[in-house]
C-alpha cells in the first residue's frame, strides 16, 4: 500500500512499553483472549502515540476503561496490545454555572456523579457498577439508559470530543458550548463506533440540574397485554415520567418481590409535584386487576441503577444478553413471542417501553443459546448480542442485521483506521 | 457531454417543468438568505425540482457520470452561504418533495418529505397533541431538509435540544447516487451513528429525500414571562440565577434596548421601551411545576433588579408576547437598510463580558449593533447595522464582525450556534480548530464523498482538499519513525 509506514512489532512493542506502566495481561482478556501486553497510558499525547506505534508496527490494540461493558463486540481479529485509559480521568473542564464539563475518557460514573451532585447536577445515567463504568466506555459503545425517555440519551447531551487517531493526532470535534454547528459532527461519529475509528480520549457534555426528588411508580398486572396497555397509556400522556419500564414476572420477583408483569415510572421533579405526578400516572396506568406501590427516593435510585445491570453489556460466560430495538407499539407483541418460545432458556426480560427497546437475557448451553441468538437476530427493527460466552460468538455478527449504509461505515474504517489497529474485527461488519 | 445533451438527460430525469437553465429563471438561485455583499452571486448550471426520491438519485448519478458540483438547497433561508453553488454545477431543490408521508403518534414519529415546512409540520401535529421541537426564527418559511442540513436551534432547544436530538432517521442519496435508509423508529441501531453524523453537514455528505423526525408530547402547561431589565448585565445575572435555581425553562430570550425600540417601532408588540434588556421567559411541562416556576421565576427576576414583570396566562397573551421576538429581525429595516447577522455562542457565564465587548466594538467601529439572542444556551446574535453604500462601511462590518468572532472563540465559545459554516464561515474555522482537527473532519468528508462533488467550498476551509490531506497525514506518521515515506 502506498505511504505504508513500518515499525518491526518487537520494536513496537518496545516503545510502548515507555509510554505508560505495564499491566498483568491476564487482566486485559476479551472473549477468552488475552493481549501481548497491556499498558496503562497517562496523558493524551501518550495515547496517541500509542496508537502511531501499533498502526505502524502492525499490532492491535483494543481500548479499555473498567472493562464493564466488554461484553460488546465481536471476537477480537487480532489482539496485541490493551490500552488501559483509567489513568485518563480528570475533569478537566466544569464551570458549574454554564452547565458543562469536560472529562477525560477514564472518569468513572461514581466520581463524576459525585463531583456533579456537589453542584446540584447531573448526567441522567443510571448503572449497575458506577466505580467500574467510565464516561469513556459508555460513549464508545452507545448504550443509554431508560431514562432516556425524559432527558434524553448520552448522544443527546454529548457537545464536544476529542480523540486519539491511528495516525498519532489528536483530533477534536464540537466544543464546550451547547449549542455548536461548527464542523461536522465528530462526536456522534464516533459515539457507539466502540472504539473502532479513533480512542476517545475526551468528552464534553450539557448537563442537567439534579431534581429535588424521585420516586418511582410500580404498577404489577396479572397479564401481560394488560400491562403493556398501561404502560402505552402513560406514554401517551402528557404526564412526563423520565423512565418507562415493564419487568417480566421473573424479573420483577428478582427486583421488587412481585412475580407479576411490572411497570415501573419514574418520576423526578420538585417535591411535591413529583407525589402528585406519580399519583396521576397510578390514575393513567391502572387497571382492574393492577396493584401499585410508591418506591421512595433512595429506593428509586437502588431499583434503576441495579435494573441496569440487567441492561448492560457485561461480559457473560454462562449466559447471553440480547438488546432488540422494536417500536413502543409492537414491544407487547415481541416480548409474548419471546416468552413462548424461549421461556426455557429466559432468565430475565425488561421492556424499556420509554426508548422502545427489550433486553432479555438467557441461560442455557452453548448450543441452547446459539439456536437462540438465530432465532432472535430476526426480532424487532434491530438485534444485538451484547454479552455473550465467546463459544456462543464464534461465526456470528453480535451486532445482528447490517443496517443499509455499511459500504459507507467500511470506508469510514479505511479512512480513519488503514491498517485496522483499533479493535480489529470487533465492531459491526466485522469492522 | 455537451451542455445540450446534459439539459435533454436532466429533462428526462425532472421532466421539462423541473429543470431551469435560462439565466433569467436561475437569478434567484445565484443567492440564499445571506448577504450578496459578503457571499458574492453564484450561478448554477441548470436547476432542478425533482419530484421523487428517485429523481434526485438519478440527477446524482448524472452529476457523477459528467464530474458536476450537486448543490442541495432547501427555502434558501439560509444565513451563511450553504445554498450557493460556488463552483456551478446542479443545485437540486427539494421544495417540490412538500409530503407529510406519515404520523405515528403511539410511537413518536413522523416521516416527512425534505421540503416541508417546518412550521406546517408543527401545525399539523398539534391537533395530535405533538410538535416538532426545533424551530427556528424562519420557521415560517424554512424546510426541514434545511433544519437537517443545517442542525438548526431555535429558541426551544435550550430544553428540547437542536435538530439532531429530533431526527430518529433519515433516507438520504449519497454522493454515489446510492440510497439508503439510516437510524429508525427506535434508538441504538447497530453500526457507525450515519444520522448523527449527516445532521448538520450542510449538505456535503449527502442529500435527505425523507426525515424520520421524533414527535415530542405537547406539555400539560405553559406560561411566559416577560421581565423589563435596567440594562443586560442585571438581565444576564437574572439568567444565571434562574438556571443556578435548577430550572430548566423551555425558552429564554433577551433583547436589548436597540432591538425593543425596533420592535416596538415596527410592531407595538407592547414591550416597556425604557427597558435596557429584556427577558423572555417560557415555562412548560406539569401544570404544578409550572404555576411553581413562574412564581420562582418572577421572583428571581425581581431580584435581580427587574422592575417590570408580566405573566402571560392565555395563549393569546403568550403569542403577543413572543411577536416581538418573533419579528426581532424584521424590524431591523426601522434601524438601518442592512444588517449583518453574527451567530456565535459562548458559555453562558461569558455572556455579560462578551456583551460588553460587543458593545466597546460597535463604539470602536462605529456601527450601531442590535442584540436579541438565545440568553439561556448563551447564542448570541449581535445585529450589525449598516448602509452598503456607504464607501469604507462594507469592509468596516467584516472587520467588526471577525472582531466579535475572534472574542468569541477566545473565551471559548464557538463560530456558529445554529447557521452553520456554509462558505462564509469556512475560512473562520482554523480559529476554532487545529490542522488535525479538520484533517479528521475532511476524512470524514472524504470517506462519503471522495471526489468532492457534493456542496463544494463548504463547511472546510480553503486549502482542506481531502485528498492532500490524505498524503499529508501518511508522511506525517513516516516522518514521526523516522522511516522513509514510499
Amino acid at each position: 500500500m502506498t505511504g505504508t509506514t513500518r515499525l518491526a512489532p518487537d520494536m513496537a512493542l518496545q516503545r510502548l512499553g515507555e509510554l505508560g506502566s505495564r499491566c498483568d495481561p491476564l487482566n486485559y482478556t476479551v472473549d477468552g483472549r488475552q493481549p501481548r501486553v497491556a499498558i496503562r497510558v497517562a496523558s493524551p499525547e501518550a495515547v496517541a502515540e500509542a496508537l502511531a506505534v501499533c498502526a505502524s508496527g502492525g499490532l492491535a490494540l483494543v481500548p479499555w476503561g473498567g472493562g464493564g461493558q466488554m461484553g460488546l463486540g465481536n471476537l477480537p481479529e487480532r489482539y496485541d496490545v490493551a490500552l488501559d485509559l483509567r489513568e485518563l480521568k480528570a475533569v478537566v473542564d466544569y464551570e458549574p454555572d454554564d452547565l458543562t464539563i469536560g472529562v477525560q475518557a477514564g472518569c468513572s460514573l461514581a466520581y463524576l456523579a459525585t463531583i456533579l451532585s456537589e453542584h446540584g447536577q447531573m448526567l441522567p445515567l443510571d448503572t449497575h457498577d458506577p466505580e467500574r463504568i467510565t464516561i469513556g466506555g459508555l460513549v464508545a459503545t452507545g448504550l443509554g439508559c431508560p431514562r432516556r425517555f425524559g432527558y434524553g440519551s448520552l448522544r443527546d447531551l454529548i457537545i464536544g470530543i476529542t480523540v486519539a487517531l491511528p495516525d498519532g493526532t489528536l483530533a477534536r470535534g464540537g466544543g464546550m458550548v451547547v449549542k455548536n454547528v461548527s464542523g461536522y459532527d465528530m462526536m456522534r461519529l464516533h459515539f457507539g463506533a466502540l472504539g473502532s475509528l479513533g480512542v476517545i480520549v475526551r468528552a464534553n457534555f450539557k448537563l442537567l440540574p439534579l431534581p429535588e426528588a424521585q420516586e418511582t411508580l410500580l404498577v404489577t398486572f396479572r397479564a401481560l397485554e394488560e400491562a403493556m396497555n398501561g404502560a402505552l397509556a402513560v406514554r401517551g400522556s402528557q404526564l412526563a415520567p423520565t423512565a418507562l419500564a415493564l419487568l417480566a414476572p421473573g424479573t420483577a420477583e428478582r427486583f421488587v418481590g412481585m412475580a407479576r408483569w411490572t411497570l415501573a415510572a419514574r418520576c423526578e421533579g420538585p417535591d411535591g409535584a413529583v407525589r402528585r405526578q406519580a399519583e396521576r400516572l397510578r390514575e393513567t396506568a391502572a387497571s382492574l386487576t393492577s396493584d401499585a406501590y410508591v418506591l421512595e427516593h433512595e429506593e428509586t435510585l437502588r431499583f434503576w441503577s441495579s435494573l441496569q445491570g440487567k441492561l448492560a453489556a457485561t461480559p457473560l460466560t454462562d449466559r447471553i444478553r440480547v438488546r432488540i430495538g422494536e417500536v413502543p407499539s409492537r414491544l407487547g407483541e415481541l416480548a409474548a413471542q419471546l416468552v413462548s418460545v424461549w421461556d426455557s432458556v429466559l432468565e430475565d426480560l425488561v421492556l424499556d417501553v420509554g426508548s422502545g427497546l427489550a433486553f432479555a437475557t438467557l441461560a442455557g448451553t452453548v448450543e441452547e443459546l446459539r439456536a437462540a441468538w438465530l432465532d432472535l437476530v430476526a426480532y424487532g427493527r434491530h438485534a444485538t448480542m451484547l454479552a455473550a460466552p465467546h463459544e456462543v460468538k464464534v461465526g456470528y455478527d453480535v451486532f445482528g442485521r447490517h443496517p443499509e449504509g455499511v459500504a459507507i461505515m467500511q470506508r469510514l474504517k479505511e479512512t480513519f483506521d488503514p491498517e485496522r489497529t483499533l479493535n480489529p474485527g470487533r465492531f459491526i461488519a466485522l469492522l | 457531454m455537451d451542455r445540450a445533451a446534459l439539459r435533454t438527460r436532466l429533462s428526462e430525469i425532472v421532466g421539462p417543468d423541473g429543470l431551469l437553465d435560462d439565466p433569467d429563471e436561475l437569478l434567484v438561485y445565484e443567492y440564499d438568505a445571506s448577504d450578496e455583499v459578503f457571499a458574492g452571486y453564484h450561478r448554477p448550471d441548470f436547476t432542478v425540482l425533482p419530484q421523487t426520491a428517485e429523481q434526485v438519485s438519478a440527477v446524482v448519478r448524472l452529476a457523477n457520470e459528467v464530474g458536476l458540483p450537486v448543490i442541495p438547497r432547501g427555502a434558501g433561508t439560509g444565513l451563511a452561504g450553504g445554498a450557493l453553488a460556488l463552483r456551478g454545477g446542479i443545485l437540486i431543490v427539494l421544495t417540490r418533495m412538500n409530503r407529510i408521508l406519515e404520523v405515528n403518534e403511539r410511537d413518536g414519529y413522523a416521516i416527512v418529505e425534505p421540503g416541508v415546512i417546518n412550521l406546517e409540520l408543527s401545525t399539523a401535529l398539534q391537533p395530535r397533541g405533538y410538535f416538532f421541537a426545533p424551530d427556528p426564527a424562519s420557521q415560517r418559511a424554512c424546510t426541514v431538509g434545511g433544519n437537517v442540513g443545517n442542525n438548526s436551534g431555535g429558541p426551544h432547544c435550550l430544553k428540547y435540544g437542536v435538530t439532531t436530538n429530533h431526527i430518529l432517521g433519515l433516507e438520504v442519496v449519497l454522493p454515489d447516487g446510492e440510497r439508503i435508509w439510516t437510524g429508525g423508529p427506535v434508538p441504538e441501531t447497530p453500526g457507525v451513528d450515519l444520522t448523527g453524523v449527516l445532521v448538520g453537514s450542510e449538505g456535503t455528505l449527502g442529500i435527505v429525500t425523507k426525515v424520520m423526525v421524533r414527535l415530542t408530547r405537547l406539555p400539560e402547561a405553559v406560561s411566559v414571562l416577560l421581565a423589563a431589565f435596567p440594562d443586560i448585565e442585571t438581565a444576564s445575572h437574572a439568567t444565571s440565577a434562574i438556571i443556578a435555581a435548577g430550572i430548566l425553562p423551555a425558552a429564554l430570550e433577551m433583547m436589548d434596548h436597540l432591538t425593543i425600540k425596533a420592535v416596538e417601532d415596527a410592531f407595538h408588540a407592547g414591550y416597556p421601551r425604557e427597558a435596557g434588556a429584556v427577558l423572555l421567559v417560557e415555562l412548560d411541562g406539569l401544570q404544578e411545576i409550572v404555576a411553581d416556576n413562574t412564581q420562582r421565576v418572577a421572583e428571581l427576576c425581581r431580584q435581580h433588579s427587574a422592575w417590570e414583570v408580566r405573566v402571560a396566562r392565555t395563549k393569546e397573551e403568550r403569542d403577543l408576547l413572543w411577536l416581538g421576538r418573533k419579528s426581532a429581525f424584521g424590524a431591523m429595516g426601522r434601524l438601518a437598510p442592512n444588517y449583518y447577522l453574527v451567530d456565535t455562542t459562548v458559555p453562558r457565564t461569558k455572556l455579560p463580558a462578551t456583551m460588553r465587548r460587543v458593545e466597546e466594538l460597535s463604539r470602536e467601529y462605529r456601527l450601531p449593533i442590535a442584540n436579541v439572542f438565545h440568553a439561556g444556551d448563551g447564542n448570541l446574535h449581535p445585529l450589525v447595522l449598516f448602509d452598503r453604500h456607504r464607501p469604507g462601511e462594507v469592509e468596516r462590518v467584516l472587520e467588526c464582525t471577525t472582531e466579535i468572532l475572534r472574542y468569541c472563540v477566545d473565551v471559548g465559545g464557538t463560530l456558529s450556534g445554529e447557521h452553520g459554516i456554509g462558505f462564509e464561515k469556512r475560512d473562520y474555522m482554523t480559529l476554532v480548530f487545529t490542522t488535525e482537527d479538520l484533517c479528521a473532519m475532511a476524512g470524514l468528508k472524504r470517506s462519503f464523498d471522495p471526489r468532492e462533488l457534493f456542496n463544494p467550498e463548504k463547511v472546510l476551509p480553503t486549502g482542506f482538499r481531502c485528498g492532500e490531506v490524505a498524503v499529508l497525514r501518511q508522511q506525517a506518521l513516516a516522518q514521526r519513525f523516522g522511516l522513509e515515506y514510499v
